[in-house]
């Protein structure tokens, strides 16, 4: 196995482009643990550590933040530019794993894995996030909500890579709020709720939910929000909208939870984050 | 293979090392600094918790060749010259320390909560050392020696 670190994003490219069975490798979290459970096999791993251009966060030209993919879940996690309705996404990096994980785990990483039950998926969701990807021959966007396309598998093709996430500037008056609940702290999700509501009057004037660990990608209904809309988020309402969300999720059986549990959390969890966010 | 240096403790080691070694590994089976403890290798235990540039990570997810240039701190770089650190000393005073197999990881983290936070709370420290798991289960004493580290060091 070879190893580059070039430290421009054209090198890196190029690096890829030459050799299919490479990997570009993030902060590691994940890949150096799939090296280390002899999961995957690469021909080389190209370090993206030394390219400042995935270091930056900025204001995105069209309003909102442009988030380089190198930055770290701790440093996202401690970004005071994430409020607001951003709030989704900095306080699900602040829920993954532990610290000395969230030191090393990335967000460009995190979000090329494409885990359905890791925190930021749902919560890039939720925020209407932009995966910007560039490959040998052209940069795109992709929304979020197209990016995850199956269990572990995303809209990156041979020879691309994540250089940054943007956030699209919120509604005004848009709190976000990451609900996660797991058999203890730290742990994956068993099921997790990330939404971004606007209050206006005490009536809904903005909801965009996302689901997490409750399908191949994360789950988002547009007809929920159209349901929540205008409602004062009243128990009817909010048990009508958990209704039409649990029809949509196609969760797993497996060690965090029974398909049928995650089911019943839906309802809980979805009136625990509209509660919070409504509140904040 | 590839030749690196790797700055561990204040000493800079030259090492020839295949690209899949972990610097839990080079520092285990290369430099024989078996302080730094493997059970998972995956992320999930904390046993190999080390510095790196002052920043509490698992030596299992970070490879060697991806460390140089770094400033590595081991459990064996905590204390001065064959003493104990002062977190050290606090962990043995309160008998937080049952089989130790935990305990460089647990006393690594502890050194970097209490080096950005001085006076964390119980919960703090808690949050601090959610990823060492120590499955003797004794927590209470463990955070307990640090809030005993850290009133030695406001003293």
């Amino acid at each position: 196995m070879d190893f580059h670190q070039p430290t421009s994003l054209d090198q890196t490219l190029a690096l890829l482009a030459a050799d299919p069975e490479a990997l570009p490798l993030a902060g590691g979290a994940t890949l150096v643990a799939m090296l280390n459970a002899e999961l995957i096999e690469p021909s080389a791993l190209v370090s993206l550590s030394a390219i400042d251009e995935l270091q930056t966060i900025e204001a995105a030209p069209e309003g909102g933040l442009r988030i380089g993919a190198m930055l770290s879940h701790a440093t996202l996690a401690a970004e005071g530019r994430l409020a607001g309705g951003h709030a989704v996404v900095r306080q699900a990096a602040a829920q993954i794993a532990h610290p000395s994980v969230r030191n090393i785990g990335t967000l460009g990483g995190a979000v090329a894995h494409g885990d359905p039950s890791s925190d930021l998926p749902a919560a890039l969701v939720a925020a209407d996030a932009r995966i910007e990807v560039a490959g040998s021959t052209a940069r795109r966007r992709v929304a979020a909500e197209d990016f995850f396309e199956d269990y572990l598998t995303t809209a990156l093709q041979e020879g691309e890579m994540v250089t940054a996430i943007i956030l699209p500037a919120q509604p005004a008056g848009a709190f976000g709020h990451y609900e996660k609940f797991a058999r203890v702290h730290g742990d994956y999700a068993t099921l997790s709720v990330a939404v971004v509501l606007a209050m206006k009057e005490g009536k809904c004037s903005f909801a965009r939910i996302a689901l997490g660990a409750a399908g191949p990608t994360p789950v988002r209904v547009p007809d929920v929000e159209a349901c929540l809309l205008g409602s004062a988020l009243d128990e009817d309402t909010v048990q009508a909208a958990a209704a039409l969300l649990v029809e949509a999720c196609d969760p797993v059986d497996d060690v965090r939870g029974s398909a049928e549990y995650r089911l019943m959390l839906v309802p809980r969890l979805l009136a625990r984050a509209l509660g919070t966010a409504a509140a904040a | 293979m590839m030749d690196i240096t790797l700055k561990v403790n204040g000493e800079e080691h030259a090492l020839n090392v295949p690209v899949s070694r972990t610097l839990l590994d080079a520092l285990r089976d290369d430099l024989k600094l078996t302080g730094s403890k493997n059970a998972c290798n995956q992320g999930a235990c904390g046993a190999c918790t080390v510095l790196l540039d002052g920043t509490p990570v698992n030596a299992c997810l970070v490879l060697a060749v991806g460390a140089t240039g770094r400033d590595i701190v081991t459990i064996e770089g905590l204390g001065e010259s064959g003493t104990l650190s002062p977190v050290q000393q606090a962990f043995v005073d309160t008998g937080a320390i049952q089989c130790g197999f935990c305990m460089s990881g647990m006393i690594v983290s502890a050194t970097a909560i209490l080096a950005e936070n001085p006076k964390p709370t119980r919960d703090e420290i808690r949050s601090a050392l959610s990823g060492n798991l120590c499955r003797c289960s004794g927590y209470v004493r463990v955070i307990d020696a640090v809030m005993l580290a850290s009133e030695r060091q406001g003293a």
